[in-house]
């Protein structure tokens, strides 16, 4: 960027600033303006009203055709032939302007007008994507005008394998063919679909715009709010001046008094101006309320049950001991108890625990009975599992 | 009938015995150990397992004993809490019940054991800092059996301690209507001499037998009798509440006294640190009569680990093979195909764009 500029400014140029200067050296935002006669002709080879998208651009660029490069010449810039081969644009001019001619590198005849500005770095994805564009245009069947998702699904494949087929120039004819049958047999529903699209893509821009205003009516209102503010504080502290000019009494007395006033207005207006936010706020919160309202009851009602991690029934001897409440006289406990700044509790311990633990051990299988004899399932089958793995 | 929650431990399920089934596991896995390392030994050189004297299982158990007590040392050598220690006690002697000395060394059973506590008590150590305290160790001696030793414990790594029951009940004698206030302070040396009762039944068996608060009450009533008898008092004497129908009865001190007495005996009797000088005696009777397949370097271990090695490289084979089959198959890598349509509605595909 700043090498552009450069040289702008050494040629006496003004150079425009783009709309946004942190573009990276790889692209261009803003195209020198080049002296040749066929600027217009190729400008405006982006379609992308929104201007986030920009030229593809490179300081290494070199025309394939004439060996020029940025260096030799700075005003260099590549344009795109419909069969993807770059030139620059004093050749365009050379080999072009006399009616079509064929391409130096593939020999397919080419005219003038079907030069575009590069978007990409990489050619294929510039084809990939004019390719999908064009085929998008023409397949915009939705699911809605399928009788099955399977038929849908057949559909999309159909769709893909023509747009495979034109990237990667399988078949072409074939599959011109079959591209122009499935126009024939679906132009009304293409058009109706296109129609449709237009019309979401003005309601969206519409939504936009709406919260874009609210926005901005929020903003101005703010701002007026701020104005007032200053202009009333400006007005009191007039005031005051005017009166210990005037006034015979006790200075103190009148600032004191003139600062509880300004108070009271304060607060007032902050309440209304609460009151007034929340209502803006509430209008918008209320739209936004019933949208996700209606997303929920799309999603299907799904019951909200808790979960139960056990469902066993034991007895915990929980009647068989307490803590004592006041707590009790503990060595073992002590330096916890003691801890004043809570180091020794800060992953939340807690004493209570640690002796209810205690007591629950305490009293914990007192009444089971020791087993006797041999009377037992014999676990001694483990020890040779044990002993074969190792 | 609810069931009480000590019942539903590990280590009431499978780690209680009674004493005859203890040493009738120890016999039994002692003379299946002797006959396996007597036929290994026969396999290498015929003959030479004639005046090879096998420790019995009395022997295991005195060494595995003195090994205990060993742990203790290396933890007050590390500071580890009494439940680290507790804890690695009992991984130690529930390991040789399943495995015999003369497989597994418990020098460095031990260790292991030892390191696994401090994990599964959540008081953790670095490996590192752990093996070069102890002399002679390194921190592969320590892991190399970790799994062997978890394996053994069938990963009931949860024990309950009678230490922690002893605690609780020297807690909950505060609460005895007629002790005075300041008995935790004046009789504290009943507290100290029943934990070390505590510790003494650690050497002991008691543990397979009893449960924790079993013990702490023994080791209580070891110490002072007659608290002991009224602190049960008191709980038995609790009055089950009407509307509570299906809570098992109260521990009763008549029913308790047989176990409490011979808990007592136990420790008493049991509760010892082996003579060093049989245990030195045991270690170097065990030298002879280790399990060569476990000793590196012996033709047995080497053998053993051929034998391994052929095993695993046939099971990878065989693997192999499979996949080889399964592919050569005409198997779509990708599945069947589709059964049949699914029908629309089923599942809502419409996405954000198209709100209609």
């Amino acid at each position: 960027m700043a090498t552009k500029s450069n040289y702008g400014w050494l040629q006496g140029r003004t150079v425009r600033k783009g709309g946004h200067a942190s573009s990276n050296s790889h692209t261009r935002s803003n195209t020198p303006q080049v002296q040749s006669t066929s600027t217009t002709i190729f400008g405006g080879g982006i379609k992308d009203p929104s201007g986030r998208t920009s030229e593809y651009f490179s300081m290494d660029d070199q025309c394939p055709v004439c060996k020029s490069d940025r260096y030799l010449n700075p005003k260099l810039r590549l344009l795109v032939s419909s069969c993807y081969h770059k030139m620059c644009e004093s050749c365009i001019d050379r080999l072009f302007t006399l009616g079509p001619a064929s391409c130096p590198n593939c020999d397919k005849i080419l005219r003038k007008l079907a030069f575009s500005p590069q978007t990409f770095e990489d050619l294929g994805v510039e084809k990939e994507v004019a390719v999908r564009r064009r085929i998008a245009k023409e397949f915009n069947k939705r699911l809605e005008d399928f009788d099955d998702l399977r038929s849908y699904n057949d559909y999309l494949e159909e769709v893909e394998d023509i747009a495979f087929n034109l990237i990667n120039n399988i078949d072409i004819p074939a599959t011109e063919e079959r591209i122009a049958a499935y126009k024939a047999a679906n132009a009304a529903l293409t058009s109706l679909n296109l129609q449709r699209e237009e019309a979401e893509a003005l309601a969206l821009k519409e939504q936009e715009d709406l919260e874009r205003r609210e926005r901005e009516a929020r903003a101005a209102q703010l701002a007026q709010q701020e104005q007032q503010e200053r202009e009333e504080r400006q007005r009191e502290e007039r005031e005051l001046i005017d009166k210990l000019e005037t006034s015979q009494k006790d200075a103190h007395k009148i600032v004191a008094k003139s600062r509880i006033a300004a108070a009271k207005r304060s607060s007032a207006r902050a309440a209304s101006s609460s009151a007034n936010s929340s209502l803006l706020g509430m209008s918008f919160g209320m739209d936004y309320a019933k949208l996700l309202k209606t997303r929920t009851t799309k999603v299907n009602n799904v019951p909200d049950e808790p979960h139960v991690p056990f469902l066993d029934d034991y007895y915990a001897y929980d009647d068989l001991y307490t803590v004592r409440a006041e707590g009790y006289d503990d060595i073992i406990s002590e330096a916890v108890r003691r801890d004043r700044e809570g180091i020794m509790r800060a992953g939340g311990y807690k004493v209570e625990e640690a002796w209810n633990r205690a007591l629950l051990t305490a009293v914990a299988g007192l009444d089971a009975a020791p087993l006797s004899g041999l009377d037992e399932p014999n676990s001694l089958g483990d020890v040779d599992v044990v002993m074969e793995s190792v | 009938m609810k069931r009480p929650l000590y019942e539903a431990s590990t280590q009431y399920k499978n780690w209680r015995y009674s004493p005859e089934r203890l040493s009738q596991i120890r016999t039994t896995m002692n003379e299946a150990a002797v006959g396996v390392i007597r036929k290994t030994f026969e396999a290498y050189e015929p003959g030479s397992s004639s005046n090879v004297s096998f420790v019995n299982a009395h022997e295991e158990h005195l060494l595995v004993t003195f090994y205990v007590h060993k742990i203790s040392q290396l933890c007050g050598h590390f500071r580890f809490p009494e439940e680290v220690e507790a804890t690695a006690t009992s991984y130690l002697k529930r390991f040789y019940l399943k495995n015999t000395v003369m497989d597994w060394h418990p020098k460095n059973v031990m260790l292991t054991a030892l390191f696994l506590a401090t994990k599964t008590t959540n008081n953790p150590i670095s490996l590192d800092a752990y093996a070069s305290h102890i002399p002679n160790t390194v921190a592969s001696d320590v892991l190399d059996l970790e799994f062997l030793v978890s394996q053994s414990l069938a990963f009931e790594f949860a024990v309950w301690h009678a230490h922690r029951a002893l605690w609780g009940i020297w807690l909950d004698i505060q609460n005895l209507p007629d002790s005075p206030p300041d008995i935790a302070q004046t009789q504290s040396s009943i507290y100290d001499s029943a934990l070390g009762h505590v510790r003494a039944a650690r050497l002991t068996d008691a543990e397979f037998i009893y449960t924790p608060s079993q013990i702490a009450l023994a080791c209580i009533s070891l110490v002072a009798p007659a608290l002991a008898k009224k602190w049960l008092e008191s709980k038995a004497n609790i009055t089950i509440p009407e509307n509570q129908t299906d809570i098992p009865p109260r521990p009763s001190a008549a029913a308790l006294s047989a176990s409490i007495e011979a808990i007592e005996s136990i420790i008493t009797e049991t509760g010892k640190v082996p003579n060093v000088e049989a245990v030195r005696e045991v270690d170097r009777r065990l030298r002879t009569c280790k399990n060569p397949e476990k000793v590196v370097g012996t033709k047995a271990y080497l053998a053993r680990k051929a034998e391994a090695e052929k095993k695993a490289e046939e099971k990878r084979n065989k693997k192999a093979e499979g996949q080889k089959t399964n592919g050569a198959g005409d198997v779509d890598p990708f599945g069947d195909p589709l059964a049949e349509p699914v029908k629309p509605g089923l599942v809502d595909y419409d996405d954000d764009d198209d709100d209609d």
